[in-house]
């Protein structure tokens, strides 16, 4: 009954075989890390280099060479899991469907051992995903922020350098613009009540698209002591959440309704969370 | 054995990096331009274009500048529609 007296089970082969896969793994594992550091290395000075070359304002040529990176990275991802999946997971399963019952004390010294080899060998695998947590940030960190202030005060003054200097296009009456566009608006002319189209410049235009960035940057100070705080408190993250939103509407006061909501949805979404420790 | 591998590196890391930048951009290359400001004159009638009930047609003589309903924006409004 219960096979408590059975003899005891011995096979060295198996013994064998799992330090023999373990050794491999992490041997696989250790290949990878280094060659995933080996490239990660060489390619920061790539990186950076790159961002300072790339001329176009969305710094397109460094987000290809980003997204090359992290192509990589993932491809030792998924090569990692699918030795994980056939040469461990599989060889766990074979070997514990031809050892003797769990309960039988035969069989339980080597399903323990199984067991330790299981844990060990996932254990080594979530090290491997660390490190490559830790290699994405690097990459995603290689440059530094772009000094988006400076450029948001320079189109600020270009702005008033040329505000009163448009004039109708229909009656040449002069046309003050009231205050600071983003994107594309009519104007009225004062004089013959003509509508002008008014086309800001293409830095101007780029002020939207970098306000949210900008006013990340403005309150970083204010995420870091969120980030910083053990366990984490959420009444910082809200204060950061709500500074952030209203220096984003500061920055372009047109989208403020259209800010609100999405301030809300954000929130909403913190309160929710589950990730509060 | 060590260079060899190194010497790989940097040759996928060069290919990568010339990819990156001459790889063409969606919509071509931006290019920085100054304010502007333009008027639409009606090619009908030649007058300017005003506000008169809506801006999406002509103020003086109907002809409609666009087809599209105007649906609320940053700055066009509904009320924007003839």
């Amino acid at each position: 009954m219960f096979g408590l007296f059975d003899k005891k089970y011995h096979n060295p082969e198996l013994l064998e075989m799992i330090g023999h896969t373990q050794e491999r793994w992490f041997a696989f594992l250790d290949k990878l890390e280094n060659r995933m550091h080996e490239m990660c290395t060489a390619a920061v000075p790539e990186i950076k280099e790159v961002f300072n070359q790339d001329t176009d304002p969305y710094k397109r040529a460094h987000g290809h060479m980003l997204m090359g990176l992290h192509g990589q990275i993932n491809q030792m991802r998924q090569k990692a899991n699918k030795t994980k999946e056939e040469s461990i997971f599989y060889f766990i399963d074979r070997a514990t469907t031809q050892l003797p019952d769990f309960i039988s004390s035969a069989g339980r010294e080597y399903h323990d051992k199984l067991r330790i080899f299981r844990l060990d060998c996932i254990n080594r695998h979530n090290i491997f995903e660390e490190k490559i947590a830790w290699y994405t940030l690097m990459l995603n960190n290689a440059v530094e922020e772009q000094d988006l202030e400076t450029f948001y005060q320079e189109q600020l003054a270009a702005f008033e350098d040329i505000r009163n200097k448009f004039i109708c296009k229909q009656c040449g009456g002069n046309i003050a613009i009231a205050k600071i566009f983003f994107i594309a608006t009519y104007i009225t002319c004062p004089f013959c009540q003509t509508q002008n189209t008014f086309t800001p410049s293409t830095g101007a235009q780029m002020v939207l698209h970098q306000a949210r960035s900008l006013a990340e940057q403005r309150t970083a100070h204010l995420l870091k002591a969120y980030e910083a705080s053990k366990p984490k408190n959420s009444q910082l993250y809200q204060q950061y959440l709500r500074s952030m939103f209203d220096e984003w509407n500061k920055i372009v006061p047109d989208m403020a309704t259209e800010n609100e909501k999405f301030y809300q949805r954000m929130l909403h979404d913190h309160t929710n969370s589950i990730n509060h420790y | 054995m060590g260079e060899d591998k190194e010497k790989r590196t940097l040759t996928y890391l060069e290919r990568l990096k010339q990819k990156a930048i001459s790889q063409e951009n969606y919509g071509g290359e931006v290019k920085a331009e100054e304010a502007k400001m333009e008027v639409r004159d009606c090619p009908e009638c030649g007058a300017g274009r005003a506000f008169r009930q809506g801006l999406t047609a002509c103020a003086y003589c109907g002809f409609k500048f666009m087809n599209t309903r105007l649906t609320d924006g940053v700055h066009i409004k509904k009320e924007n529609n003839s």
